[in-house]
């Protein structure tokens, strides 16, 4: 849930309480206002009828009398002192119009008056509280209802406009790569909790890109110094072995040596490449004829083909273009037909569809298919050919991350299928 | 052949050296920016192996001097720095090749060798080797006079042989030689094994002398002489 909508939420959860709280205040107010008004009402009229009566004005009186909203009856003087001047009551009298009873309020005065005693009623009839309790839950369902209405249409707003910085940022997160070196950009904001977000991802990814660097350069520079001590081994190997009367053990432990030291040299040369790329130091583009490579990578690797028994097929519809660095398109394909090749089976097969598109490697090998979230990683070896240093997907991988290619796996009817395509 | 070789670095030097001289070949060595310097405008070479990072300077620089001399010498650019544009530039400044380090001096030895023929004899030149010999230009070759039909990788290999003969040729550097950055990837003694067994058995069938030793375990040397 957004957080907007759950704070919206939360926010209409607690306006219920609020709203039943002031339903009650709504009513005591009401009824309140209403009972003192009338009760102001009814002091002047009792007041007026009084005053008639003491003007012995009866045509007035009939008047007020036929009004059927008072009552006037003299008293004997007996019950006069007893009681006091007004009394207020809330009583029910019979609606002849509606014919039920209806509330009023009403009034009660004794007055004497030359000599004679009279018990003055008057009353007016008031609002039905059943009604007026019914109309305040209206109210309240109302307003509930508008401020669910006015939340959403809020919370729209917002979201377009308030968080669209926090959403800008999170998609540049996104995209972020250290190995790329480029700061996302930004966009300046007046929210402070954006300003500050951004801020603070802004020394993160520096921090991130700095490391990243720093632990680039040191990989490259343990290369480059490695290079040179290798390069003297080799060179001491291919002089050791020209001395004559070597004996037959000593030449396996110069073989050793040899293989170890070639080994190494293979390495640390896929460690460099590895680095080199990264650093989009193979920065010459031109125009690479897909099928060319195929053709010239399968004659370097005929030895193999031939000795393993491995049917080539090539389904070509159209010559694949594909405009990156050559020397890193080369490395590409050969690593993909060595990597077909030195995990078939004997007898195998190596299918190769080549489309205006896209290059399809199909070849048979382990009935297994390949974990292929490891099978990109560094020193994943799949096979148990000690020859094998594990980097050569890697690498192939690494080519296509920086030429805006793609390269899937996949495994269909027993065959290992890694296809190659513009992104 | 007068070689000057520009290196840094002690031990690699030694073993360059050592290896030309074996051939009677020689090697003038120069450890910095500043001697390198010097030699150039002194002397004159048959052919000048450079590294590019120097103490004290660039030897992308010197071979701007070497140029600049109009010097006949071939220069390859021996780095360890396996850089693209290095290689380019270098290139594009008028070196003749570039090697990276690390590598078997059998191969920096062919590259001499098909350097300074290429040099000498625009490349139009017959290798002779005893009853043996090779046209570069047609990538044949020929036993007392009669063809031999080699594949592209026996002919290469020949070659190689031919121009480290008397020397003991690894079977690493052979692999690297055919196959390049990809040879250790692939288990390709066997091969190598085949090809040099047919390469041999093609020579033999036309009365060629038996040149072609093999090593135990190491790799093969191609003898002229005792």
């Amino acid at each position: 849930m957004k957080l907007l909508a759950k704070t919206s939420l939360y926010y209409l959860l607690l306006s219920i309480p609020i709203l039943i709280l002031s339903g009650f205040v709504c009513y005591y107010i009401v009824t309140k206002e209403v009972k003192d008004g009338n009760n102001e009402l009814l002091l002047i009229r009792s007041a007026l009828v009084e005053q008639y009566l003491k003007e012995n004005d009866t045509i007035s009186l009939q008047l007020i009398s036929k009004s059927g909203e008072a009552q006037i009856k003299p008293i004997s003087k007996f019950n006069l002192k007893a009681e006091a001047k007004y009394v207020f009551a809330d009583t029910l009298i019979l609606d002849k119009k509606e014919n039920e009873l209806a509330p009023n309020r009403m009034i009660t005065s004794n007055i004497s008056f030359k000599y004679n005693n009279y018990q003055i009623k008057i009353w007016r009839s008031t609002i039905e509280f059943d009604e007026l309790v019914e109309g305040i839950l209206y109210l309240l369902i109302f307003i509930l209802f508008f401020l669910f209405l006015i939340s959403m249409l809020i919370n729209f707003w917002v979201s377009k406009t308030l968080w669209k910085p926090f959403y800008k940022t999170v998609n540049s997160l996104k995209e972020f790569r250290a190995s790329d070196n480029e700061l996302p950009y930004f966009k300046e904001t007046t929210i402070r909790e954006f300003t500050v977000l951004n801020n603070s991802l802004a020394i993160m990814m520096k921090k991130m890109m700095s490391d990243y660097n720093s632990q680039k350069r040191f990989s490259e520079n343990a290369s480059h110094e490695i290079q040179t001590p290798l390069a003297v081994i080799k060179s001491k190997v291919d002089l050791l072995i020209q001395s004559e009367n070597l004996k037959d053990y000593e030449m396996k432990l110069i073989t050793g040596i040899d293989n170890a030291c070639s080994k190494l040299i293979s390495l640390n040369k896929s460690l460099l490449l590895l680095t080199k790329i990264e650093n989009r130091q193979f920065k010459i583009t031109e125009t690479v004829s897909v099928e060319k490579i195929i053709d010239n990578s399968l004659l370097l690797f005929e030895d193999y083909i031939i000795a393993n028994k491995i049917v080539i097929i090539k389904n070509i519809e159209e010559d694949f273009l594909i405009t990156m660095n050559p020397d890193l398109c080369l490395i590409l394909i050969n690593n993909l037909v060595q990597n077909a090749i030195r995990h078939n089976i004997e007898n195998g097969s190596i299918i190769i569809f080549i489309k205006a598109t896209s290059l399809s490697i199909h070849n048979t090998g382990n009935d297994e298919p390949l974990n292929s979230a490891l099978l990109f990683k560094r020193f994943q070896k799949n096979s148990t050919s000690h020859l094998s240093i594990g980097l050569g997907l890697a690498i192939a991988n690494e080519i296509v991350e920086v030429s805006g290619l793609s390269l899937k796996y996949k495994f269909i009817s027993n065959k290992h299928q890694f296809t190659l395509s513009i992104k | 052949m007068k070689i000057l070789l520009i290196e840094d670095e002690n031990e690699l030097q030694k073993s360059i050296k050592q290896y030309f001289e074996m051939e009677g070949n020689v090697v003038e060595v120069a450890a910095d920016y500043g001697k390198a310097e010097q030699k150039i405008a002194i002397y004159e070479y048959d052919c000048i192996l450079v590294d590019i990072t120097l103490p004290n300077g660039s030897g992308l620089d010197l071979i701007k001097k070497i140029k600049l001399k109009k010097s006949k010498a071939g220069i390859i650019i021996i780095s360890a720095k396996n850089s693209l544009e290095d290689k380019i530039y270098g290139l594009d400044l008028g070196a003749d090749d570039y090697l990276p380090k690390p590598f078997h001096l059998s191969e920096l030895n062919s590259r001499v060798k098909a350097l300074i023929r290429r040099k000498s004899f625009d490349g139009n030149l017959e290798i002779v080797v005893n009853e043996i010999k090779i046209l570069p230009i047609e990538r044949s070759v020929f036993v007392s006079g009669k063809n031999v039909i080699l594949t592209s990788k026996e002919y290469d290999l020949l070659l190689y042989f031919i121009a480290n003969k008397n020397r003991v040729v690894s079977k690493n550097a052979l692999a690297e030689h055919l196959w390049g950055d990809n040879a250790d990837q692939l288990d390709n003694y066997d091969f190598i094994y085949n090809h040099v067994k047919n390469l041999r058995k093609k020579l033999l069938e036309k009365k060629c002398e038996d040149y072609l030793h093999t090593i135990y375990g190491i790799g093969y040397n191609f003898k002229t002489a005792e």
